[in-house]
Parts: C-alpha cells; structure tokens; sequence
C-alpha cells in the first residue's frame, strides 16, 4: 500500500472524531468565506466606481451647497466632457421611518447621460422626462416598498420640511456593481421651485465625465484651481478617490474584520491539530512497530501530515459548498436589501474561494507539524513500551 | 462524588490538548467580550452625551442636528419658555449653536485621507450650557475669536487639530486652536468647538442655528412637557423638543446596532467551532480514560455521578479558556477605536468600555460552551459498562 493513502486511510480509524473535525474546520471556512465576504463587497464599490467621473462639492463641508451657475464653469473647463448636479433630499418614507435610503434630486436628462450604468427602460426615461414630480428608484427599494410604476408616493423631507408628493415614473437596474439599488432620484426643478429664496439655485455637488480617466487627477486640480479666486472654494475628485475616502471613516472596522477573520483561523487550527496530536498519542505503539519494521521517521511524519491534510481538505470542501447558499443567498440578500449603500453587490469571490481551499490544506498541514515532528522523533524502544 | 482534583489532574496529564481546547474557547470569549466592550462604550460616549435634564430643539421633521436650521431670532423665544434653568445674573443657561461636518486630513496612521469632522459653533456660555466639558489643556477660544477647542478625542489625529495649529474654515481664515477639553468621554470629545459667529461668517450661514440646547430646572416629566408644550405649542415656529438623552439614543442607536450585529454574529459563528473542539477533547478524553471509568463504577459510583464529574471537567476547561479570554479582553480597554457615527457622517472615537457584567456574561458563555460540548461525552462515559470496560 502507497504510505500517501495508508495516511489517508487512518482518517477513518474514528469517524465520530473526523466528522466532528471535518465539521469544525467547515464552520471555520464558512466564518472565515463570510467575513472575507464582507471585506471585498464593501472594497467592492471602490474598485468598480467610475474612473471617469469627477466629483465636485463644497471644500469645507459637504452640509454646505454650491452656487448652481458652477455647473456651466464645470462643464467648460478642459477635459470635461459632459456634467451634471445633484442635491441630496434626504426624504423618509412616512409609512417606515427608520427604513434609511437615499433621495437625490438630479437633472434627468444630463444625469443619465453622466451616469450612464443606470439603465432605464426607454418609455419609463420618456415618462420621467416628462413628469416634473417624476421620480426613478432602484429595483431594491421599489420591492421593499411594494412600488410601482405610476404610484404616486409621499415623502417626508428631512432638510427640506414638509411632504413631497412625487409619482414612480420607473424602475432602474444598473450595469455596474457599485450601484446602490435603493436609491430615490428626482427632479431638481421640482425641489427647487418649491424651496425658500435661500436655498433656491443651490446645488449639492457636481458630476463630471472627463475625456481621459487618467487625467482624472489634473482635471480634478484645474476645477479646483478655478474656483479658488471665488467665493466658495470646491473639492474635486475622482468617483474612486470619493469612495475610497468614504471608506477610509471604517478603516478601523475593516482592521478589525481583518484579524477576526484570522483569529478564525487559529481556531481551525486549534481544532484540527488538537484531532491530529490525539490520534498521534493513540498510535504511539503503532508507530513504534512501524519504525520496528523499518520506516522511517520521515515516513512516520508523512503519515500524520497526510491525514491532516485529508481532515482539512474535506473541511475546507464541505465549508466552501455550505459558503455558497448561506453567503450569497442568506447573509447577502439582506444585506443587499438593507444596506445597499454599503454592500450594492455581495458576493463571495472568486480569490476568496481560492484562499479559503488553499488556507484548509496549507494550515492542516502546518497544525500538524508539532504531532508530526514528535511522532517522527519517537524512540523506538519506548514507543513499543509504551501503552496508550 | 468524585473529588474535582481528580478532574484537573485528568487535565494537566494531557497538557497540549488542554491547552488548544482552552484557547479556542479563549479566542471566542475574547471576541465576545471586546465586542460587548465596545457596543458598551458606543452607548456610553453617546449616551453620556445626553443628560435627562437637558432639552434640544431642532427643526420639527429633521432627525439631527446636522440637517436641521431655523433662524437665529427663534433662539431667544426658546430660551424664555418655562422650565429653563438661570444662572445666577437671572440669564437663562441654553444657546442656539450651528453644527457642521468639516472635511480635514488624517495624519498619524494614515497620512492624507480626507475624513468628516464635527464642528460645533457655541456661543461664550458654552461652558456653563454643558457643564460636563472642562478645558484641561489652554484656555478656551475669546467670544467673538478666530479660534477653537478641540476635544481629547480628535487631538492629533487630523492636520492642524492640535494645540498651537490652525486649520482652514474659509480660505485664508484659519483658526487656531487654544484649547483642548474633556466631556466625561461623550461624543462631544469627538468634536471641535469654535465661536458661532466665526462658523457662520465662514460658511456663509448668518442668521441661522442648527439647534438649541437649554437646561431645565429639572429631570422631571412635567418640567419637561411644560417647556416642550410651549416650544412646539406655535405651530409656524415648525420646532420640535427632545431630551437630549433621547436624541443621543436615537441617534446611536445605527451605530451600535452595527457593531453588536457583527460581533454577535461573528461569536455565535465561532462558538460552534470552539464546541466541536470541546466535544472532541472530551471524547477522546472519555474514550482514553475507559477502564478508569470502569474502575470507578465498580468501586460504586453512580451513573449520575460519573456523569457529573465528566461534565465538571468540561466546565473547568472552559472556565479556564474563559477567564483567559476575558482577561485578554481587558486588554483591549487601552485601544481606541475610531468610526464613522451613521447619523453625523462624521469620525467619532470610541473606547472599549469593559464592565464586570460583560466580563462575567462572557466566561459564563465560556463555561456554557464547555456544558454543551461536554454533555454528549459524559453521557458516553456514564453508559461505560464496568465490566467490558474492565476487561478491554
């Protein structure tokens, strides 16, 4: 018999005691494949956010707004292609409150020119064009709601005071996973013509597609430049620059997902080398006679890292198998539905699947390096003496 | 019974599987604890922020300060409905103050991100408005100044926010910091405090105040409900009256229901794991130790006895990996731990609020861990028949 398989073999010496480890080891990989999870959906917006996009508000503070006439100085400075503004209302469902979703009032026409992974369906466009008190919302949050097309909803404003009656002129999907799928879009003429004489011309920020992403940085800088000698000063970045320093305000949250999700490790390793170091002290008297008869030490360590390679390959295995369904349909659709903002796309991926098979085999064989190297070290004499 | 010694003794023969059932037992207690920690200390930096005696008026229909305004000539009506405490020249101790993020750059671990902020414009009252600030470093700014305190929290974790620098409200109109101060640890440590006038000249916001603060006479209900009667009594005045300890609940209440959903869920996770080590270091213990259990109910011990001894030893081992855990876990109360606030969008800082009932709860999870994996177990050992067991 190959010493590979005789190794392999010995994982079914005691099966109650192999499927508790196999078990343990799974539930390891799946903690370890949903934190991970979580990580890159949550890196996810950053990586598929527009690169040729720049995003314009107010220098100091975003509470505060821009003068509308800066969108026509935006639109003609060099490198910029086309521009659009936005206002965030910050509008509740009356019916839910505590249901948070976004509600921006935006330019129709030149936002789905700017942003165009937004897709909506052409008569749906044609009737939001139309409709001053149209509004467009993702497919996430017209499910949630019980939306349709042609509802006429209410809105409480949180900024601006009062209720809003808007109509559902249609429903988005968006082609890019960075997409937030519960957001409320508008027409800005609606707020603005109904707004008090301060607030009136005001805009929240500005949204411009530049002609080469990799002048995104220099583009950026001339916007600002431009409004220096003004009297409100801006900030411009890249789409990506903008979601990347969002990101930044859960550096310390990810840091700490971060160790979690290794200090999972140590616990798979705990359990495995644990299971590994009880079966080598139970085969004390086997490994003499094996060592009597001729083998070697190092066949003696192959043996043991071999059977803990098995336990952790067949854990790993039935962890990733159980990740899929609970990862993506469980953990990830609510999450999806109620932290869209956060989460517009999770789903495992494919490098975190590869580290999770990779981690099982690679730390089963590192558990059972200690049991291994004592197995291989056993005097011959004293481990035939020896009795379990 | 069998005496317990029996029972460490059995533990310390078989060292290194003690050891890694411990730990593992030890890691999720200590991932429990931190996170109750720091659930904890979300409450109690927002929740010291507000005191039961103290009112907040914002905008009728606004959830926060930060989206809430109306104008500056509203303040004093305020300030003269009933309940409001005077000080001691008769005027009344509250004040209409401006609230706004601030985009400033991080410095010390992560040089050049850009994050949020809070900076609040108070007026030369502020001290005695909210008493449990006290400046501990400098002085506080001159009414009417270019300049600000900051709060212990924020010092030196962003460019220009510490004592002797300024940062930038306006181009060329720098403030200098003057002082630093303390708030018991609420989240007004987290925040930059500048005159009012000086913020709104600034920004543009003349005439405006995001909220105000007053101090009534007292906690009760019917101080309360007078002043908020009165307040939200004018229906054009469109205002709304909060306990300020019910505004700081609702407001984090996002915040820390997102930490302890992700801890909770990440114990429960890793709980399952640290059982199924439990459960085979116990029946391989029990599996090892068959013809002493055989010994033993030949000598006389009962079922329930063996049962019960078998399950000890899976509460000390756990009890062991618990108190390990629990202990590191106290550690982690010398960390700070910064995060964005959901309801300002702005970085706050918190702490890790050990306390000894999340201590306790958390090596009584650790020794429920140790019940649950050692029940299955110890069932095995009390069926051991002495006589095979004898024999084999």
């Amino acid at each position: 018999m190959r010493l590979s398989a005789l190794g392999v073999r010995n994982v079914l010496r005691n099966r109650a005691r192999t499927v508790l480890t196999i078990l343990g080891v799974a539930v390891a990989i799946v903690a370890f494949m949903a934190l991970r999870t979580v990580l890159t959906s949550w890196t996810e917006a950053v990586n598929h956010a527009a690169k040729d996009r720049i995003a314009t508000r107010h220098k100091i503070t975003f509470v505060m707004t821009l003068p509308k006439r800066y969108v026509d100085d935006v639109r003609s400075t060099p490198g910029v292609v086309k521009a659009t503004f936005s206002n965030w209302f910050g509008g509740q469902n009356p019916k839910n409150e505590n249901e948070f979703f976004a509600t921006i009032a935006v330019e129709p026409q030149s936002f789905l020119e700017v942003f165009d992974e937004i897709q909506v369906p052409a008569d749906q466009r044609e009737s939001w064009l139309q409709n001053r008190r149209g509004a467009v919302v993702g497919d996430v949050l017209a499910k949630k709601f019980g939306w349709k097309v042609g509802d006429r909803v209410t809105l409480k404003g949180t900024i601006y005071p009062g209720n809003w009656e808007f109509d559902i002129s249609g429903i988005y999907t968006a082609t890019r996973r960075s997409v937030d799928r519960s957001t409320f879009w508008f027409h800005w003429d609606y707020l603005n013509e109904s707004v008090d004489a301060r607030s009136k011309d005001q805009i929240g920020w500005i949204a411009a597609r530049i002609d080469k992403p990799e002048a995104a940085a220099q583009i950026a800088k001339r916007i600002d430049t431009h409004f220096d000698e003004k009297d409100i000063q801006t900030l411009s970045m890249s789409e990506r620059a903008l979601n990347t320093s969002f990101l930044g305000m859960f550096t310390t949250v990810l840091k700490a997902m971060d160790v979690v999700s290794i200090v999972i490790l140590l616990i798979m390793m705990l359990i495995l080398g644990n299971t590994i170091a009880m079966g080598v002290r139970e085969r004390t008297n086997e490994y003499g006679v094996l060592r009597a008869i001729g083998f070697l030490p190092k066949h003696i360590a192959l043996f043991v890292v071999g059977e803990a390679i098995t336990i952790g390959a067949l854990g790993g295995l039935v962890g990733i198998l159980l990740s899929y369904p609970l990862v993506e349909n469980g953990i990830g659709r609510w999450l999806e539905e109620n932290m869209g903002g956060f989460f517009p796309y999770f789903r495992i991926a494919d490098g975190t699947t590869v580290a999770a098979a990779l981690l099982s085999l690679g730390l089963g064989a590192l558990a059972a390096a200690i049991p291994a190297y004592r197995a291989s070290k056993l005097d011959v004499i004293d481990a035939l003496r020896r009795i379990g | 019974m069998i005496p317990i010694s029996y029972n460490v003794r059995s533990l310390f023969v078989r060292k290194a599987t003690t050891i890694a059932t411990a730990l593992g037992i030890a890691l999720v207690v200590f991932v429990l604890a931190s996170s109750l920690m720091l659930s904890a200390g979300i409450e109690r930096t927002m929740g010291r922020s507000g005191s039961p005696s103290n009112a907040i008026v914002l905008r009728k229909g606004s959830d926060a300060e930060l989206s809430s305004n109306f104008e500056s000539r509203l303040v004093s009506l305020i300030l003269a409905a009933p309940g409001v405490k005077k000080d001691e020249t008769g005027a009344p101790l509250g004040a209409g103050e401006v609230m706004v993020v601030v985009a400033l750059e991080k410095i010390g671990d992560e040089p050049g991100r850009v994050s949020n902020v809070q900076v609040r414009g108070v007026t030369d009252n502020v001290l005695k408005v909210r008493p449990e600030a006290r400046v501990i470093v400098g002085r506080a700014p001159k009414p009417g100044s270019d300049e600000a305190m900051i709060g212990k929290s924020i010092r030196g974790r962003f460019a220009g926010v510490d004592l002797d620098s300024s940062f930038e409200l306006k181009k060329n109109r720098r403030v200098k910091v003057v002082g630093v101060f303390e708030a018991q640890g609420s989240s007004s440590e987290s925040e930059i405090w500048t005159d009012i006038d000086t913020l709104r000249n600034s920004l543009g916001r003349e005439g405006l105040v995001s909220s105000v603060t007053a101090r009534l006479e007292s906690d009760s209900k019917a101080t309360f409900d007078a002043f908020s009667a009165t307040v939200q009594n004018d229906k054009q005045l469109g205002l709304e009256a909060l306990r300020q300890s019910t505004y700081f609940e609702k407001s984090s209440e996002n915040t820390a229901v997102f930490i302890s959903a992700l801890g909770i869920s990440i114990t429960v996770i890793f709980s399952l794991g640290a059982i199924i080590g439990a459960v085979i270091t116990m029946y391989a213990a029990v599996a090892q130790r068959q013809r002493e259990i055989g010994t033993l109910r030949a000598l006389g011990f009962s079922r329930l006895t063996i049962l019960s001894s078998f399950l000890l030893e899976s509460v000390v081992l756990a009890l062991v990996g618990g108190v390990v855990g629990g202990l590191a876990a106290l550690c982690m109360s010398f960390v700070r731990f910064s995060m964005m606030n959901f309801a300002t969008w702005s970085e706050i800082v918190f702490s890790f609020e050990p306390t000894v009932p999340i201590i306790v709860t958390s090596i009584v999870v650790g020794a429920v861990m140790g019940v649950l994996g050692g029940v299955f177990p110890a069932v095995r050992a009390a069926r051991v028949s002495p006589i095979d067991a004898m024999r084999a």
